[in-house]
């Protein structure tokens, strides 16, 4: 066994590039899976049996089949529909977020049904709407609280997002085939990418564990 | 001010109140007493639909209580819970204004001076910035009753107040609901501070197995209870 030190010295720039763009995908994944999961979540728990259906089957049909079926969905299917091409940075963003959304609703529904039933109690008693009440009152509440299955979405978001390169969106995992098909360093480029997503889920997991003291320090305010 | 007409509330199988009626006049404290599971606090969040009731009306200054104008309704009704449940993200003074500011569209300077004299009241104008964890448990209770009062409502509910708190700090409370009641507060109150009952309620309701036992003074239901139940009732708790 040889292992080229030089190969994946030379392949990192390029590596570097797709790791960026890896964690362009994820945060802008997370941040509209976020948007999604925050109306998704409510919706589940809301006084309208209509709204709450609906919540339930996006959560159980996007938790309920595989990232990859929904990326094929969003990328080969939906096109056949509308007729219109589509492209892979638009179908990687809108598949991942809106997987993300169902899972990141589960999260904030969580969260929001931690907060103690009196808050609600006492926001309606003083004459707050339900909306006034969530959104003045419970959803602060709820969302110190999600910070820490946020961060583990994000984590599992940043790999499984490897996935879209199936349909050639140029992320980390597509970078590391492509320089492969080029010098054929397996071992030298894959051992290089999967380290890379390493160091990412480290560095992310260790400022959700910051994030996390801050608010254990001033937990109430 | 309070009217309460064949009022009926199951949990599932459980009737826990069997047809109550009730009227509450203007400037009135009447002072809800009984059992654990007598149904008196059940009693007293259907008062402003933190239960639904099964049956019955519930006529609130004129006004009949219905899911339709709720938000309305409970702006009208203050209620001062036994977990206090201050809303521990924000401070004192932001626990008071909000619902002023967003119910009532006060302005927020207004708001604040609002605050600032009920929590002179209370006693805790020098608190106004402290969020509620830095707070003793009476002086939590002592925001929350000025949080209600915020709202300038016509009536104030008050479901055991005392029960949570730490035996010295009961009378602090006590003494603020008191005041209130002497300003001419319509008050309705499930308590077991049978001292609180004798001294500031108008009228006693006796509660037990979802039904009112006997109703009087004070001095009818504490000196002379005619009903079977109630003697015994008094006879473990005196």
């Amino acid at each position: 066994m040889n292992y080229d030190l030089d190969l994946a010295v030379s392949a990192l720039p390029l590596l570097f590039l797709g790791a960026g763009v890896t964690i362009k995908i994820t945060a802008l994944s997370v941040g509209f899976g976020i948007i999604i999961g925050l109306f998704v979540g409510i919706a589940r728990i809301s006084e309208f049996r209509l709204l709450r259906l609906l919540a339930a089957v996006y959560v159980d049909f996007l938790r309920g089949t595989p990232l990859l079926v929904q990326i094929f969905l969003v990328y080969f299917a939906l096109p056949v529909v509308t007729g219109q091409h589509m492209d892979p940075f638009l179908a990687a963003i809108s598949a991942c977020s809106i997987n993300s959304g169902a899972y990141i609703a589960e999260i904030f529904r969580a969260g929001i049904q931690s907060v103690d039933n009196g808050q609600m109690e006492a926001g309606r008693s003083l004459g707050l709407s339900w909306a006034q009440t969530m959104r003045y009152i419970i959803v602060p509440q709820a969302f110190k609280r999600v910070i820490p299955p946020l961060g583990n979405e994000f984590i599992a978001l940043l790999k499984d997002s490897s996935l879209v390169s199936v349909i050639g969106f140029e992320e980390l995992t597509r970078r590391g085939q492509l320089i492969i098909a080029r010098t054929y360093g397996s071992l030298e480029i894959w051992t290089a990418v999967a380290l890379i997503y390493l160091i990412m889920t480290i560095a992310i997991s260790r400022l959700v564990a910051y994030l996390e003291r801050r608010f254990q320090v001033s937990d109430r305010h | 001010m309070i009217d309460i007409k064949g009022l009926r509330k199951s949990f599932g199988d459980t009737e826990v109140l069997r047809g109550i009626d009730l009227s509450v006049a203007d400037r009135e404290v009447v002072v809800i007493i009984g059992p654990s599971g007598s149904g008196k606090s059940t009693l007293l969040r259907c008062i402003n639909f933190l239960e639904e009731p099964t049956a019955g009306t519930i006529t609130i200054d004129g006004d009949e209580v219905t899911a339709q104008n709720l938000n309305e309704i409970r702006a009208e009704v203050g209620m001062v819970f036994q977990r206090f449940n201050l809303f521990p993200h924000m401070t004192v003074g932001e626990n008071i204004t909000l619902a002023p500011r967003k119910v009532r569209n006060t302005s927020p300077e207004e708001a604040t001076q609002v605050a600032l004299a009920l929590l002179q009241k209370v006693g805790l104008a020098d608190r106004i910035d402290a969020y509620p964890e830095q707070l003793s448990g009476g002086q939590q209770q002592r925001v929350a009753i000025a949080r209600a009062r915020a709202m300038k409502p016509k009536v104030m509910l008050f479901d055991e107040p005392t029960s949570a708190l730490d035996p010295e700090m009961v009378k602090e409370v006590l003494n603020v609901m008191q005041e209130l009641a002497t300003e001419g507060m319509t008050m309705v109150v499930v308590t077991h501070e049978m001292g609180f009952a004798r001294e500031v309620g108008d009228r006693v309701l006796f509660v037990d197995q979802g039904v009112i036992v006997e109703h009087g003074t004070p001095e009818e239901i504490f000196s002379h209870p005619k009903e079977e139940r109630t003697k015994l009732f008094l006879s473990k708790i005196l």
